[in-house]
């Protein structure tokens, strides 16, 4: 802290209470100098504040770390001994004090001022390292809590890695050996396989540490992990979407809606042998984005650890509760029969800066 | 004959590319290199028609190759960059290469590469200052737009554009065979496509004149544009005069 702080709070204290004696003398019709209690106090205030700020600049340490040994030995032989050397410049400097007594020797008149206002400038001294001691408290406990939420968003940010990982690579190593057994038989297809593969990776490469992307960017990838799961079912599945224009830009959770296409896929359309159809949906409902996944095949099966269901589904779910809380929903239900229905309403939230062009045009 | 050379500093992948070319009887291979400063002297060397051309290279940049070769008087070859890295995809573009492969590619994309340079490439053996239609601005029309979708870099030319339509923030500019959704107003690209070839039909809708197959009336007295592809889109009123003007000449 800046010496002002404790220099100018001590003596404003100090005139304060001149201002409160020579009230108080008027009250019982004595008529004190004003200037005179006035420099009286502020001068003891004044000192008082320059010893505070020696205090705070060479102890601050020891005084929030103090213990009853440490208070017994150090601090209160120092109290003493600083309010006696207060007393004493004090003393120096008012030589005309105490008023209405004969001049006194410089050792009398201390003596005297000692055996007044000895408790008092203890009661400064110790009002003044409690008031330290609470503000090393208070700063600590600060440093304290920023840190923990420091580490929680930490926390926060890992967890949110972790799980778009965990996303990833069965689908890329299932892929990898999709591609591995096309080079066998079919050249062409292992390459277009490759291809499109490297174009996922580059779409999500390019999305970098992205919590929040435009729903257009995430429906891109969907049409291209779509475009390879059709290519591993053959045109057995129909494939529809629809997104209202007025969402392209909304802002969704990276990552998001792959999981669930993949759980259509995993425990619904792959056991279909015709007919299969998907259909994604989006538009906006008042102040919410609704994303609705609908897929045929044998409606909502038990959940049991050895076929790995709601894995990737809980892993939405967790996601959608650390980044909206409670302000979203997410229903699986079935309908007609053999139909599985994923709903799902985010609030509505567009990107505050304008999203990058790269659009070029020429020859 | 098409003569090119081949530019990569990984024999793999000179290798693929020598693969591929197998299959495109029309292009012969006349020299190869494996650092940007052989690249150079090969194509100083043979003075190819095409250049493939990686651009991280162990020396020099493929754009610094395209630099050192570009000397006034002489003819720079038509250049598919071949590379792993999109990021370079816009300066490509604007040094008026032919192509952009990110690797890997396949057969499919390669032979679109090859296809649009050897078009270019005997449009300017014809006719080596072709001029390009112009706007009102006197600026050229754009014939080309790069824009990335669903990881991949496209140089589409606008001749392979059926029709755009129009999406709040967005047009999605539909092809034979694919969609893309680009962040761009109608506007802004009605005014860069050419007015001969491209017609508003719609607040939301822009065809390319060359897949119309016929325009109709409808039972509800509107008009729709049929596509050759029988798609249908819709003609607005205000419009209309506009494709009347367009079947009158």
């Amino acid at each position: 802290m800046h010496p002002l702080v404790f220099i100018s709070g001590a003596t404003s204290l100090g005139l304060l209470f001149a201002l409160q004696e020579w009230i108080h003398s008027r009250l019982w019709n004595s008529h004190l100098s004003l200037s005179l209690l006035m420099k009286a106090w502020g001068a003891q205030y004044f000192i008082w504040g320059v010893l505070c700020w020696v205090g705070w600049w060479t102890l601050r340490s020891h005084i929030y770390n103090a213990d009853w040994k440490k208070l017994l030995w150090f601090f209160l032989p120092l109290s003493i001994f600083v309010s006696i050397f207060e007393e004493a410049i004090w003393v120096q400097l008012f030589p005309q004090l105490p008023m209405g007594k004969p001049p006194m020797p410089f050792l009398q008149r201390l003596s005297f001022q000692l055996d007044a206002e000895l408790v008092d400038s203890l009661v400064i001294f110790w009002s003044a390292f409690f008031l330290f001691r609470s503000i090393g408290y208070y700063l600590r406990f600060r440093e304290k809590e920023r840190i923990a939420a420091q580490l929680q968003s930490q926390l926060v940010h890992a967890q949110m890695r972790a799980l778009r990982m965990q996303l990833n690579p069965h689908f890329l190593f299932n892929t990898m050996n999709s591609i591995s057994s096309l080079m066998r038989t079919d050249v062409p297809a292992a390459d277009l396989m490759l291809e499109q593969l490297s174009r996922l990776l580059r779409i999500t490469l390019h999305r970098g540490d992205a919590q929040f992307i435009p729903l257009s960017d995430e429906m891109e990838f969907i049409e291209m992990y779509l475009a390879m799961q059709d290519r591993r079912f053959s045109g057995r599945v129909r494939q529809q979407m629809s997104v209202d224009p007025s969402v392209h830009d909304a802002l969704v959770p990276s990552m998001i809606l792959q999981p669930i296409v993949e759980n259509a896929y995993a425990h619904g359309l792959s056991r279909l042998s015709t007919n299969g159809l998907l259909s994604i949906e989006a538009n906006s409902q008042g102040p919410e984005l609704r994303l609705t996944v609908t897929n045929n095949g044998v409606g909502i099966l038990p959940a049991t650890p050895k076929n790995g269901n709601g894995v990737g589904l809980s892993n939405v779910r967790e996601r959608l509760l650390m980044h909206y809380g409670g302000e979203h929903s997410f229903s699986m239900s079935q309908i007609d029969g053999d139909r599985v229905q994923i709903v799902m309403t985010l609030p509505l939230r567009f990107a505050e800066s304008p999203i990058e062009q790269t659009t070029g045009y020429g020859a | 004959m098409i003569q090119a050379v081949l530019a990569d500093d990984e024999v793999l992948a000179r290798q693929k590319l020598r693969q591929l070319l197998r299959e495109i009887p029309e292009i012969e291979i006349v020299g190869e290199g494996a650092t940007a400063a052989e690249t150079i002297d090969v194509v100083r060397a043979t003075k190819p028609d095409l250049l493939f051309l990686d651009v991280r290279m162990p020396d020099m940049d493929g754009f610094d190759v395209v630099g050192e070769l570009s000397t006034p008087g002489t003819q720079l070859p038509c250049i598919i960059f071949t590379t792993a890295y999109d990021r370079y995809a816009l300066r490509a573009f604007e040094i008026h290469a032919v192509d952009y492969l990110l690797k890997p590619f396949t057969l499919e994309r390669f032979r679109s590469a090859t296809q649009r340079a050897m078009e270019q490439i005997k449009q300017i053996k014809q006719n080596p200052q072709a001029g390009l239609p112009k706007n009102s601005n006197g600026a050229q029309y754009t014939t080309r737009i790069v824009f990335k979708s669903k990881g991949r870099i496209l140089f589409l030319p606008v001749s392979e554009i059926c029709w755009i339509g129009a999406e709040e923030n967005y047009v999605r500019i539909c092809t034979q065979s694919e969609t893309h959704l680009l962040r761009e107003t109608m506007t802004h690209l009605e005014e860069k496509l050419d007015p001969n070839t491209f017609l508003r039909v719609h607040r939301s809708s822009i065809v390319n004149l060359q897949y119309v197959k016929e325009v109709r009336p409808e039972i509800d007295g509107e008009y729709g544009v049929h596509l050759l592809n029988g798609q249908k889109i819709a003609m607005s009123r205000g419009y209309r005069s506009r494709i009347k003007n367009w079947l009158e000449r």
